[in-house]
């Protein structure tokens, strides 16, 4: 029994060592991270919506939008952007999308995918997401749907689940909008 | 057992995955493309490189019915250090390998290296272990990196080599080529070993 107790022990101590190394270097490298995640999120944004500044907002159900005014007029709303996300065929794509103010798609970037190489992960192809442009709520779904997006070859999840969480981004955010006025 | 002798051991003669057949899951997940091979190849043989030092200097001090245990805390702590920091200061490396990397705790050359050699051996000789397993290791996955990526997307290191007209062959970036590419070049190895 006492042996017992003394390997457990040497064991702890292993875990304790290790887990003080980490808990430090994660001090040293989490800022960093949060970081750069915040500035590629702004920079994403900025490519969306040129010359836009942007303002946090949140639905009810705590999704985090932004609208952009004009940088010259601020009392001008040139749109809005936020992320879309849903699961995909084998990860949560995740893409952050600008419409314009009267919710017609200007742009969308895939910004997290973890789809299968070749197919899914060819969503975040400009001939893909380029096609999005001057869409509206009523188009976007795919054409296997009976909506306007041309989904990637062998992977109509993939296409699916972007283009469904766009819609459905859209219409949670017009409703949150609506609701306000 | 000379310093070069295990070193360049790992390479062909117990080339890891040719030879010992160790490290499937990442060896058929990640080669996709030779940029994705480099990325787990390196990462993999740093942490094989860490894991084999401590492991080889606490050999000693570790209680023989718990080494595995230990040996799996020092292999997941490297593991996370490798995430952490490829996330802070390398994220493009990061956003393609980032499903890989907690692969690597249970990648089993590791824990087979830490196992079969730097628990009996001194810290030089676990240093040229791992650099010639981890140089192997990086090699093969490089070298099914490239015939996939050349045959599935026409390109290398993404670089365009094939001509325009080329219809990217697409079975090879997906899981059947990876079997398929690794089965052609065992089987190439095994018949050059007899020949000679």
């Amino acid at each position: 029994m006492k042996y017992y107790l003394k390997l457990g022990f040497i064991l702890l101590i292993f875990c304790v060592v290790a887990s003080g190394i980490l808990a430090y270097l994660n001090t040293l490298t989490a800022p960093v991270i949060a970081e750069r995640k915040a500035r590629e999120a702004i920079e994403t944004r900025e490519a969306l919506i040129p010359g836009a500044t942007f303002e946090a907002q949140s639905t009810k159900d705590n999704m985090e939008y932004f609208i952009a005014r004009s940088a010259a007029d601020s009392t001008q709303i040139l749109g809005y952007t936020f992320v879309a996300a849903q699961s995909g065929y084998s990860s949560t794509v995740q893409t952050m999308v600008g419409v314009d103010k009267d919710f017609k798609v200007l742009a969308i970037k895939v910004i997290d995918q973890s789809e299968t190489p070749g197919l899914g992960a060819n969503c975040v192809q400009e001939s893909f997401t380029g096609q999005f442009k001057d869409m509206v709520l009523a188009d976007l779904r795919v054409d296997k749907d009976g909506g306007k997006v041309v989904s990637l070859s062998g992977a109509t999840i993939t296409s699916r689940a972007i283009t469904n969480s766009i819609a459905g981004s859209i219409a949670a955010v017009q409703a949150d909008l609506g609701g306000e006025q | 057992m000379s310093f070069i002798k295990e070193l360049s051991k790992g390479i062909i003669k117990d080339n890891p995955i040719f030879v010992l057949v160790l490290g499937m899951c990442p060896t058929l997940a990640v080669t996709t493309s030779v940029e994705n091979a480099l990325g787990m190849g390196f990462a993999a043989t740093f942490v094989l490189l860490c894991s084999n030092i401590i492991i080889s200097m606490i050999k000693n001090i570790t209680p023989s019915k718990i080494r595995i245990p230990v040996y799996i805390v020092v292999i997941a702590s490297f593991v996370t250090i490798v995430n952490m920091v490829m996330e802070a200061y390398v994220p493009a490396l990061h956003k393609s390998l980032g499903l890989f990397i907690p692969l690597i705790v249970v990648n089993c050359i590791i824990l087979g290296r830490a196992e079969a050699f730097a628990s009996k051996n001194n810290v030089l000789m676990s240093i040229a272990d791992a650099i010639g397993m981890g140089l192997g290791f990086t090699l093969s996955l490089t070298i099914i990196g490239s015939i996939r990526e050349i045959l599935g997307a026409g390109t290398w290191l993404n670089i365009k080599l094939m001509p325009i007209t080329y219809d990217p062959m697409l079975v090879a970036i997906l899981a059947p080529g990876a079997f398929i590419t690794l089965g052609f070049l065992m089987a190439i190895l095994n018949l050059v070993k007899e020949k000679k």
